[in-house]
């Protein structure tokens, strides 16, 4: 029962990223037309007649606008991951790990980008390389790795002084591998995947919220769950779904990322 | 074992030695991120005026400014040295001609106003709610977690939405007058600041991550030796729990700072608040590269003087801190 309650957050979490990134495989096959999609005369219906959750008021199905727009974030954020972990893993295993003059180096650069608020940061390159998908996903990347890179080398300071480092090392095990193999793969995995999810979280919210405000982010007519709720607050009048929809989506899944990733950390912490 | 003048000087001296080390690295992490911010716009492709809506007409006058003929370590530590005396440059596009320092520091009164109330209103409500749910199993942390993590644009939206349909039903239904504080947009209004401060306290994950940290702090000083004894001498417990959250809850505000600045950014734009924050878009927007990085640097400054006031905190409340580094 314990063992039930335990894992109930976590699995609901873990489920409703799992249909996330399944929506986003269908959006990539099935691949809408969000152009052809407006026709006025069918403008904010409710929900049924052909339409799942029905109409905007240009006439545009609110399901598959819905499905759509997960290609905004779910994409981007895996290279947005990608970097991160580029940037986050190398110098903070060797700072962690072998300490040293380089090590105060990596800390000071993880402390210069730290010091530069993230939505910030992002905007500027942004404003400086344009706004393109790519450049909001390197950016956030960038952007996310410091936390990333500080949490690994603080747990790799705690673990280096461990007894199995040293029976590995006298062992004649060489220190790569006792880096990326015995502390970083054994014993960071689940510190690693907590940050990842928190970044999938994190880029979703980031590109949502530039998507609303717009000017960045995507731009109409292709769907975001930022820009649809902008464009159904604008104009609020009809059909419900069309705001509600979008907006419990990027709430749920947010959600869903901090509910998984808690049941990662219950292992740092031993 | 009496300590003698010798060990108290000893004391001070460590005490200002670990200040003046905090101090050193705050002026070092802000050098660096103007580097950082010089390295960004050269790494632009082509270069960087090109990039500009109007380039050819500010061409002479920006090579001049941001010497571009020069080599970029000589570019860089020219703008390093600009930024600590204070000249950031003048806007040329959303305010041209004027001074980025002036327009900057006239609208971050403002949105000062907003983060330090955000800040010092999340650390108010965490605090007696982790004091509260400590130790009471996961449900109460669960549903802060579920309310706050919605997003600041989405609250702001539906906070303003729903005061807006609730305040003319009850015109409508002549409950009351038409009030006074209908503010227009544009100007300044204690009800929308009052929203921004609000929302920013609580929305994306703000509450949530104050409450889970604050909730962890006290659990781990409940379960600590000093605690216990205190519980078996009968000796009061709240007083020692309140004294030993303050260097904890020190360092939480200074990181919930940086977070609090991106969320400014979002409030400001969504309530339509003159700030920083919103200037800084709008910069972004215009491709105003000296009034963006003006603002970004004050934002870093925030961040960074956030952490060093918790560093001075923690090292004056906290002996052991002073021995280190």
């Amino acid at each position: 029962m314990s063992e039930l309650k335990r894992w109930l957050a976590p699995g609901l979490g873990g489920l409703i990223l799992v249909a996330v990134v399944l929506t986003w495989l269908f959006s990539l096959v099935t691949g809408y037309d969000v152009i052809a999609d407006v026709d006025p005369s069918r403008a904010s219906l409710g929900p049924g007649e052909g339409h799942l959750l029905g109409t905007d008021h240009l006439g545009r199905d609110v399901f598959w606008r819905m499905v759509t727009a997960s290609e905004a974030f779910v994409g981007p954020s895996l290279l947005a991951a990608a970097v991160t972990l580029v940037l986050g893993l190398p110098p903070a295993g060797w700072a962690g790990y072998l300490g040293g003059g380089v090590a105060h180096l990596v800390r000071y650069l993880y402390t210069v980008l730290g010091s530069l608020p993230r939505f910030v940061l992002v905007l500027l390159c942004c404003a400086i390389y344009g706004n393109e998908t790519v450049v909001i996903a390197i950016a956030a990347g960038v952007a996310y790795a410091p936390a990333l890179g500080e949490a690994v080398t603080a747990r790799l300071e705690e673990l280096r002084s461990a007894d199995f480092v040293a029976a590995a090392r006298a062992h004649g095990v060489s220190p790569a591998r006792v880096l990326w193999y015995h502390l970083l793969w054994v014993n960071c995995r689940p510190l690693v995947a907590r940050h990842l999810l928190y970044l999938f979280g994190y880029y979703l919210l980031l590109e949502t919220t530039l998507s609303y405000i717009g000017g960045f982010g995507v731009e109409e007519p292709v769907p975001s769950w930022g820009n649809m709720l902008a464009f159904e607050f604008h104009v609020s009048d009809g059909n419900l779904y069309a705001w509600a929809a979008p907006a419990l989506a990027i709430w749920l899944t947010i959600l869903a990322t901090t509910l998984s990733a808690s049941a990662l950390s219950g292992v740092r912490r031993a | 074992m009496s300590a003698g003048p010798s060990d108290d000087a000893v004391a001070a001296g460590r005490l200002v030695r670990s200040l003046f080390m905090r101090a050193a690295w705050f002026l070092a992490t802000l050098v660096g991120a103007v580097v950082l911010l010089q390295l960004l716009l050269w790494a632009a492709p082509g270069d960087p005026i090109d990039l500009l809506p109007n380039g050819e007409e500010l061409r002479p006058r920006l090579e001049a400014e941001w010497g571009l003929d020069r080599p970029l370590p000589v570019r860089v530590a020219s703008s390093v040295g600009k930024a600590l005396t204070g000249d950031l440059g003048t806007s040329f596009s959303v305010r041209p001609g004027a001074s980025v320092s002036e327009l900057v520091s006239s609208r971050a009164s403002r949105s000062l106003g907003i983060l330090l109330p955000a800040l010092l209103l999340g650390l108010a409500l965490a605090l007696p709610l982790a004091r509260l749910t400590a130790g009471r199993g996961a449900v109460a942390r669960r549903l802060v977690e579920a309310a706050s993590v919605a997003p600041v644009f989405l609250v702001a939206y539906l906070s303003v939405h729903g005061l807006n349909e609730l305040t003319f039903a009850l015109i409508e239904g002549d409950w009351i007058g038409r009030p006074g504080w209908f503010a227009l947009p544009d100007q300044p209004s204690a009800l929308r600041t009052a929203i921004a401060i609000s929302v920013l306290a609580v929305a994306s994950s703000s509450l949530a991550e104050l409450h889970g940290s604050l909730e962890a702090e006290v659990r781990h000083i409940r379960h600590s030796g000093y605690y216990e004894a205190a519980i078996a001498r009968g000796a009061p417990t709240r007083a020692l729990e309140l004294v030993n959250l303050v260097a904890p809850l020190a360092s939480l505000a200074a990181s919930r700072m940086t977070f609090l600045v991106g969320g400014l950014v979002i409030i400001e734009k969504v309530l339509l608040i003159n700030g920083a924050g919103a200037l800084l878009w709008d910069a972004c927007l215009q491709r105003d590269y000296n009034v963006a990085m003006g603002i970004t640097l004050y934002a870093a400054v925030a961040v960074c003087g956030a952490r060093l006031v918790a560093d001075v905190v923690r090292v004056l409340i906290d002996p052991r801190l002073r021995a280190s580094t």
